[in-house]
């Protein structure tokens, strides 16, 4: 336009807008506070009624199902899948939730846990599960992407599993957590090893090879 | 030659400069628009509109490419008014378009100190649960807690951009240095594999957790989680360095010289000089659905000095308002017993109801000028001329 190529005010303007950006870091801020009553809450999916996502931005919902370990829900029924598990590890009573359960000792008096639960469908998804099992050792949630690309998958026969080897905390100690789920029969089938973070680690080639003899149970007559 | 008064009075007051910044106004949004498909309308915003200058990488370097939004914006305000007082000429009949243009300049005036005093935030409430902050949505902070305090905890909190600056911090109220050494804006965390290389951390966490880097995500259903690796160095030697990330809900504590901090890395925090505690949250539902109905927090709210203690009920299009903060119902958890409230600070929010008020006044009186000064030519042209009653003789 004429009167900008004409004037050399927009030129002599530029130094000034430059000037304006180079805006000052906030600084660190230092303040007392009486001590918290509350212990830090692990960060927790939202649900918005205006889904999905709350005006300003609140941190994303992920899934129904984050909630799901506090929550009633109906365990899956039908095909069932058999394994073999090691002889140390000590085979528990089933519950209604819990189609199979197993205490794994280690040193002294530590033990882990591990569950093998059953739920229809795919159970909110991979990434939802993930960010379930994140919650339980006080991680936050991950976004879809980065919670699948945690998995560790491999298949047995016709089984595809998908593994999750996760590091944190519980009850305010170090814990870890090896989790495998496998989609069967319409329902998502999941194995969690989970206990104190030695005995775990130690356990982990067990359990990897104890994953390996899962298969379709016979039918029962 | 003109004198360079001259010649900025006539820029500033020229039409063609209006032209122009509605034009360079149009591209902006225009290319803003083209853009949040990557960046997401949070980065669009920052990047186009609230920044006097729109730059963009090129081989590694950070060049200015646009003028942002507020020099499009801040210069049209100029233009405006400037040219109102250059060319100003009070008559009653221009009282509309007078009114129009105060509206428009109140309305850019608002904008302006909306996007530097506006402040969103929120804040996360169980049943029972009493806080005396809000969180922000997007800024992290890492606050350094001394605990040494039977009663209180000494808190110096850095924000997240010296982190990724790694700008080396060194605060009256800590007694050793912090520096960063490695940042990553958005990371996931991992179980160190036995094979990996030797962590960067030599305490805490992060000598048995891998910290990955991921992309930056700016998807609105996403959030990052930075992470990094900062050591506290004192005269005497490294107090260690720790991985740092706010994906660790448990804190990392660590002593010296007879104090102890705690390390956490979460959602920067703004104390307010009174409390809310949630008493109840409430969440209806269709029948027969699961599509909510309406939903509703009732809080207390308490300030130390006892001035304020009472109860309300906030829900949708009925916030709180309260110390220049505006509470509005947003979102709650999965367990119905956890509430979101999003959290407002805009001193100047009145002004674009003014401005839109002043704008229609303006625009109602300048019609009506022009719709009165209209009908009044037709009526006498649409007299039809009686015929003049015969002179009797």
């Amino acid at each position: 336009m004429q009167f900008l190529r004409s004037s050399r005010l927009p030129l002599s303007l530029c130094p000034v807008l430059l000037a304006l950006t180079a805006c000052g870091d906030p600084q660190p801020v230092a303040y007392r506070t009486p001590k918290e009553q509350d212990p830090v809450p692990p960060a927790a999916p939202v649900a918005s009624a205006e889904a999905p996502r709350t005006p300003t931005g609140a941190p994303a919902p992920t899934d129904a199902s984050t909630a799901m370990a506090s929550t009633p829900v109906a365990t899956a029924t039908g095909a069932a899948l058999a394994w073999s598990a090691p002889a140390r590890w000590q085979a528990k009573p089933a519950s209604s939730m819990r189609r199979g359960s197993y205490t794994v000792s280690g040193e002294g008096t530590a033990t882990a846990d591990l569950a093998i639960t059953a739920f229809p469908g795919d159970v909110g998804g991979e990434a939802a599960n993930v960010n379930r099992w994140r919650g339980q050792l006080a991680l936050t949630p991950l976004p879809e992407t980065a919670a699948s690309s945690a998995l560790t998958r491999f298949a047995v026969g016709d089984l595809k599993f998908a593994v999750v080897d996760l590091s944190g905390t519980a009850n305010g100690q170090p814990a870890r957590l090896v989790g495998a789920m496998v989609p069967f029969g319409g329902a998502t089938w999941f194995f969690k090893l989970i206990g104190p973070d030695a005995l775990v680690a130690q356990e982990k080639p067990a359990f990897l090879a104890f994953l390996q003899t899962v298969q379709p149970a016979a039918p029962t007559p | 030659m003109k004198s360079f008064f001259l010649e900025l009075r006539d820029f500033f007051v020229s039409l063609k400069l209006t032209v122009a910044l509605i034009a360079f106004g149009m591209l902006l949004v225009f290319a803003a628009t083209l853009d949040q498909v990557n960046l997401g309308i949070w980065a669009v915003q920052e990047k186009y509109f609230r920044s006097f200058v729109v730059y963009t990488q090129a081989g590694g370097l950070t060049v200015p490419i646009f003028p942002g939004g507020y020099v499009v914006g801040g210069l049209l305000l100029i233009n405006l008014v400037a040219a109102h007082v250059y060319r100003f000429t009070f008559k009653w009949k221009k009282v509309g378009i007078l009114l129009t243009h105060a509206g428009l300049i109140l309305l850019l005036v608002g904008e302006l100190l909306s996007g530097l005093w506006q402040e969103d935030s929120h804040l996360r409430l169980s049943e029972g649960q009493t806080k005396n902050y809000i969180e922000s949505y997007r800024h992290n902070e890492l606050a350094l807690i001394e605990t040494t305090d039977a009663t209180f905890d000494d808190v110096v909190a850095v924000p997240e951009t010296l982190l990724a600056k790694k700008t080396s911090v060194q605060h009256p109220k800590l007694p050793f240095r912090m520096v960063t050494k490695t940042y990553y804006p958005n990371s996931v965390l991992q179980v160190r594999p036995a094979n990996a290389p030797a962590s960067e951390a030599t305490a805490g966490f992060g000598v048995r957790t891998l910290a990955a880097p991921q992309p930056i995500t700016y998807k609105p259903n996403e959030t990052n989680s930075p992470s990094a690796f900062v050591e506290f160095v004192t005269t005497e030697g490294s107090l260690g360095t720790y991985l740092v990330s706010t994906q660790f809900v448990e804190p990392q504590t660590f002593t010296y010289a007879g104090r102890t901090w705690k390390i956490v890395f979460r959602t920067q925090r703004d104390y307010q000089p009174f409390a809310v505690s949630l008493v109840k949250f409430t969440f209806d539902r269709y029948p027969g659905t699961d599509i909510p109905k309406n939903f509703s927090s009732r809080v207390k709210l308490k300030s130390p000095d006892g001035r304020d203690d009472r109860e309300a009920l906030i829900y949708m299009n009925n916030p709180l308002r309260y110390a220049g903060l505006t509470f509005y119902q947003a979102g709650f958890e999965r367990d119905e017993r956890t509430t979101v409230l999003q959290v407002v600070r805009n001193p100047s929010w009145l002004l674009p109801y003014v401005a839109c008020g002043l704008m229609t006044l303006g625009l109602l009186i300048q019609f009506g000028i022009h719709l009165a000064g209209f009908v009044g030519k037709r009526r006498p042209a649409n007299v039809t001329p009686t015929p003049a009653p015969a002179a009797t003789k």
